[in-house]
């Protein structure tokens, strides 16, 4: 059968809460069994929702989902086979750690004989066996976010749903997290619907990345091809591209007001389409003379009119009379040469035809 | 944003500014700084007055306790006996008294638990902006009437021919001596106690995040479970505050067993008024208050040695 390989089916689901526009807008995707997919986006372009209408607790107004070929809401909340781990977590403060994991067990009528042993199992594949026993809030953010996870793995569900359980988390602790979320979702093999509006995240841990905005997908890939091929401007935006340049396409490149720069159609675009080019600030070359950016098919000087320093690397803002109106981006690696260029003062910079990504302007 | 830069440039403060520095002078001349350790205190010092003052009552009805009254001079005798105890205990009607008086306190506490509960639930649950106006309304409106009016509206509509037994020879139900009995009485508390209930039940309820609800249902739990293992052991402590104010309020109360009761349903504050205002034998009185005291603050202390203090704790515990 062809369904058994499915577990997940978005098909055309809409949601509208009546406040004019949609809060999804048609949504659609396959997941395949043992997957894990991303849903990234920003704040407010529908992520929950979407999420909220798998897990079964919204009703799309159009469209349906379904699990194995079943609608999700066919059964009750409680009669799924989903595991969900909630934004605030909504873990239980008047039990313990352990009490927390057993909880769906106990729900769920498994034999009491095993239930101790498999909530010892699975406090230590999050690492927390030494902490059984602590109530809720005896645990750190991230220990609770383990319970969490814990809670919402151990009854074996066939789909687990995180909403953004990371994002309360300090930097490294995520970081951390993150790697955690992968390694346990390879060794049980649950499929998995993540959502946040981290990119890095996004990168890190997911097989698929669905990218949504203003409610519709705008584009699924994996994470190789999301940050090589940005379906458009906007995901390209998302992923991490800073310097954009709005004008008119031209044969091999784009021209904004006069200056022709060399870039790469992302799609068939005629001559005077109007076009928004996108490049990294990494694939920016920098150098005090013209030298240094030679190899590049685009060369133009500017100033630099502002320096930020990220510890290890530095972030350095263009200004180009070229290119008016401009702020360009531009990392620059080079550990002992911090002051290397002041502000004001004139620099080279370029880059490759294939670096600059070259979109259709309207969206 | 108010505009603190005047046309020549010159700052100029909102009189309100200038009044608080005023007064903020004030109070530092008349509790200087190095007072700040003792300002708690100061504080507190209206209330620990108030309870002095209770205190203070509350050992001269123990002095009046101890003198019994005599028949024939209408005084208290001049000698302390404990005589006043003794009849209490010896009386069959007083035991009886106690015992109505607990028996119905707690009746009330379980009846009003049942019913507050679901009425507070709603209220902090619903989506509708209407149905919580609705539900607010309904609830402080019999506030609003005060006990007695409310015990004597009780009394039209529950009278022999009153609108109850009207609706009853309706079906064609014989009538009924619906007033002065023990569940009138019961039914009356219950119906005076909800708000107060309610009041301290929700925002318990409040704290408890929807989310909790839908974690544990998608966890497994149908909603009775979800009710019993998760929104119950969460809403303890607001069912703890509940019990506590219900219990003490209704086992002291006085109008509904009075009214509704009739006399033939008196709770320990009726005995307590009859005493004092009928009989005029303040000893015996003064027995029966320092002997409803003494229960009133067993029973607190037992709910409070059991589940501790609840919301009425004010996050002194977790
Ligand atoms: N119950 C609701 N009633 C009306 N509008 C809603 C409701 N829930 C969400 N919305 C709207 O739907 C849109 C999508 O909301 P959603 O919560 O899915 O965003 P999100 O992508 O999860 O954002 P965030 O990253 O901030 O959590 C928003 O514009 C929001 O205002
Ligand atoms: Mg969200």
């Amino acid at each position: 059968m062809e369904e058994t390989a499915l577990t997940v089916r978005v098909h055309d689901v809409s949601m509208d809460f009546g406040s004019g526009t949609k809060a999804v807008d048609s949504a659609r995707f396959d997941l395949e069994t043992g997957r894990f997919l991303t849903v990234l986006g920003p704040s407010g372009s529908g992520k929950t929702t979407l999420l909220h209408m798998i897990a079964g607790f919204l009703k799309p107004t159009a469209g349906e989902i379904t699990i194995n070929g079943q609608p999700v809401d066919a059964l009750p909340p409680h009669r799924r086979s989903i595991g969900m781990v909630f934004q605030k977590l909504a873990l239980f403060p008047h039990m313990t750690a352990a009490e927390n994991v057993a909880f769906p067990l106990k729900m769920r009528r498994w034999n009491p004989k095993g239930i101790p042993a498999r909530v010892s199992d699975f406090l230590d594949l999050v690492k927390l066996g030494d902490y059984r026993d602590r109530r809720i809030h005896e645990l750190s953010g991230g220990q609770q976010q383990r319970v969490a996870i814990a809670r919402a793995l151990v009854f074996e569900p066939e789909l687990l749903l995180l909403d953004e359980p990371l994002a309360a988390l300090d930097r490294k602790l995520r970081e951390e997290m993150q790697l955690e979320f992968r390694r346990i979702q390879k060794e049980l093999g649950v499929t998995t619907i993540n959502v946040t509006h981290d990119q890095r995240e996004a990168l890190v841990v997911s097989d698929e990345i669905i990218v949504m905005d203003g409610g519709k997908i705008q584009q699924k890939a994996t994470p190789v091809a999301l940050y090589q091929q940005p379906a458009n401007d906007f995901v390209a935006g998302f992923v991490g591209v800073s310097t954009f340049l709005d004008g008119s396409a031209t044969e091999g490149g784009v021209e904004i007001q006069g200056t022709r720069c060399a870039g790469t159609h992302m799609t068939d675009i005629a001559a005077g389409t109007p076009v928004r080019g996108g490049i990294r600030a990494e694939q920016i070359r920098l150098g005090r003379s013209a030298q240094a950016v030679a190899d590049c098919d685009t060369r133009l000087t500017g100033h630099v009119s502002d320096m930020i320093f990220e510890g290890e690397r530095l972030l350095y803002v263009l200004n180009c009379p070229a290119l008016p109106g401009v702020d360009i981006q531009v990392y620059y690696h080079d550990p002992d040469a911090f002051d290397l260029f002041e502000i004001g003062s004139e620099v080279h910079f370029g880059w490759r035809a294939r670096d600059l990504r070259i979109f259709r302007a309207a969206r | 944003m108010t505009d603190v830069t005047g046309p020549e440039g010159k700052r100029r403060y909102p009189l309100r500014w200038h009044v608080m520095d005023a007064l903020e002078g004030a109070a530092g001349v008349l509790w200087p700084r190095r007072m700040a350790p003792f300002t708690g205190w100061l504080l507190l010092a209206p209330a620990l007055l108030l309870v002095a003052v209770l205190v203070l009552g509350m050992v001269q009805i123990a002095e009046s306790s101890l003198h019994t009254l005599d028949r024939s001079t209408f005084l208290p005798s001049e000698d302390y006996t404990l005589e006043n105890y003794r009849t209490v205990a010896d009386s069959a009607t007083y035991l009886k008294v106690i015992w109505r008086s607990l028996y119905g306190s707690f009746l009330t506490v379980v009846f009003t638990l049942i019913l507050a509960f679901p009425y507070s639930y709603i209220l902090v649950r619903t989506n509708s902006a209407f149905t919580r106006k609705a539900l607010l309304v309904a609830l402080f409106l019999p506030f609003f009437i005060g006990q007695v009016v409310r015990a004597y509206g009780w009394l039209i509509i529950l009278g022999n021919a009153g609108l109850v037994n009207d609706a009853l020879e309706l079906i064609g139900v014989e009538r009924q001596r619906l007033l002065f009995s023990f569940p009138t009485v019961v039914f009356g508390l219950v119906q005076y106690m909800l708000p107060f209930a309610v009041l301290l039940l929700a925002p318990a309820l409040t704290a408890i995040p929807r989310e909790v609800e839908t974690a544990a249902g998608s966890l497994g739990a149908n909603w009775a479970r979800v009710l019993w293992h998760v929104v119950l052991p969460m809403a303890r402590p607001g069912l703890i505050g509940a019990t506590l104010v219900v219990s003490t309020l209704s086992l002291t109360d006085f109008a509904m067993p009075a009214m509704l009761g009739g006399g033939s349903q008196d709770f320990i504050a009726n005995a307590i008024y009859d005493q004092f205002f009928r009989t005029a034998d303040q000893g015996l009185g003064s027995a029966l208050a320092l002997l409803l005291v003494a229960i009133g603050s067993l029973l607190v202390g037992a709910i409070f040695a059991a589940f501790g203090a609840g919301t009425l704790a004010m996050g002194g515990r977790e």
